[in-house]
């Protein structure tokens, strides 16, 4: 029974700093510990483990922030540099995808001229033609995947 | 503080170097202090200091404003260590993660003294640098955020990627590692 009440202070002394204790729970611990001297030196040794923890001081190297701030700089300008190229390899993916519908009709006609000059089977033809047409939406298939996966890969930093 | 943490989501977002300087001395000592108790090094709590503000500046778009700021920091700064030390495969990141189930992770030798301990006695002498450095690198880690960086639970499990069972788990063997340590230590 002993025991019991021991171990029942021992688990409310943590308990208290780490998850608090109802009102019942503190009165019943704070007569127990006037009553107990192990229990309460066990109280008190945690006490001043908080304490002191919370009164250690680390020094900071010197120049830490400066450091840092000019890390920061270099790299908030490299990422400048890099935005815009960025931009283009967008910009080119959708002109090309637009290019190769505007000018689909006139492609199948150069296709089917060369088709007639070379007796090709027309499924050969239409195959060239699909593929011709399917190359710039592969090419903006192709940067839209490398882009989730780049963004895949930070997603583990979000933290949430 | 809501508010705050909506315009410092706006702020991170268009890589606001104001802010970013603001938050760079508002953090470093508290940044620094938890990569020097995570790794037991100054040397590499300085690089993964440098390193977690770049990605604050990469990333800082994914910062939502909904939690606390110096959480989102944290779990940075801890991924980055938990990279490296992968990358290094000192140790079994499994045992770093899940410390009930293995070797709880040091990073510092266990022939020599850390630089941690060398910087903390050297700074304080008082028992309890040694005690907290000889506890595993999990249990300070979670002591470091709850009576240190003062963090709720939850806001402990958000840094750690952990649920709320396992902090709290971590947070009561930590207590009662450092005890030991410290009654040790007074022996």
């Amino acid at each position: 029974m002993n025991e019991n009440i021991h171990a029942r202070a021992e688990k409310l002394i943590a308990q208290e700093r780490i998850e608090g204790i109802s009102q019942a729970e503190r009165d019943w611990f704070a007569a127990h510990l006037r009553e107990c001297a192990a229990c309460a030196q066990a109280a008190q040794q945690t006490n001043d483990a908080i304490r002191v923890l919370r009164a250690m001081h680390v020094s900071l190297p010197r120049g830490l922030a400066e450091r840092a701030r000019f890390r920061l700089q270099l790299r908030a300008q490299e990422m400048r540099e890099r935005e815009p190229q960025r931009r283009v390899l967008w910009i080119m993916c959708a002109v090309s995808w637009a290019l190769g519908i505007a000018t689909a009709p006139y492609v199948w006609q150069a296709i089917e001229w060369i088709g007639e000059r070379t007796g090709a089977p027309r499924l050969v033809l239409e195959f060239g033609f699909g593929l011709w047409w399917a190359i710039p939406a592969l090419f903006a298939a192709a940067i839209v995947v490398l882009e989730n996966v780049r963004q895949a890969n930070e997603r583990d930093w979000s933290g949430r | 503080m809501a508010d705050d943490n909506k315009a410092l989501a706006q702020g991170l977002k268009r890589r606001d170097p104001d802010l970013l300087d603001q938050l760079i001395e508002q953090y470093q000592y508290r940044l620094f202090r938890y990569l020097l108790y995570l790794t037991s090094s100054r040397e590499r709590a300085e690089d993964f200091f440098q390193e977690t503000w770049i990605r604050v500046l990469e990333r800082g778009h994914q910062y939502d404003g909904k939690y606390k700021f110096e959480s989102w920091l944290f779990r940075i700064a801890r991924n980055l260590v938990i990279d490296w030390q992968r990358s290094k495969k000192m140790q079994s990141l499994d045992a770093l993660l899940d410390p009930e189930e293995g070797t709880p992770v040091e990073f510092a030798a266990e022939n020599q003294p850390s630089p941690l301990h060398q910087v903390l006695t050297a700074e304080e002498k008082i028992g309890v640098h040694s005690s907290l450095d000889r506890i595993p690198a999990v249990y300070r880690e979670v002591l470091v955020l709850r009576f240190q960086e003062e963090l709720g639970l939850e806001e402990i499990a958000g840094v750690l990627a952990a649920p709320l069972s396992t902090v709290k788990s971590r947070l009561y063997r930590g207590l009662e590692a450092l005890r030991g340590a410290m009654q040790g230590s007074a022996a």
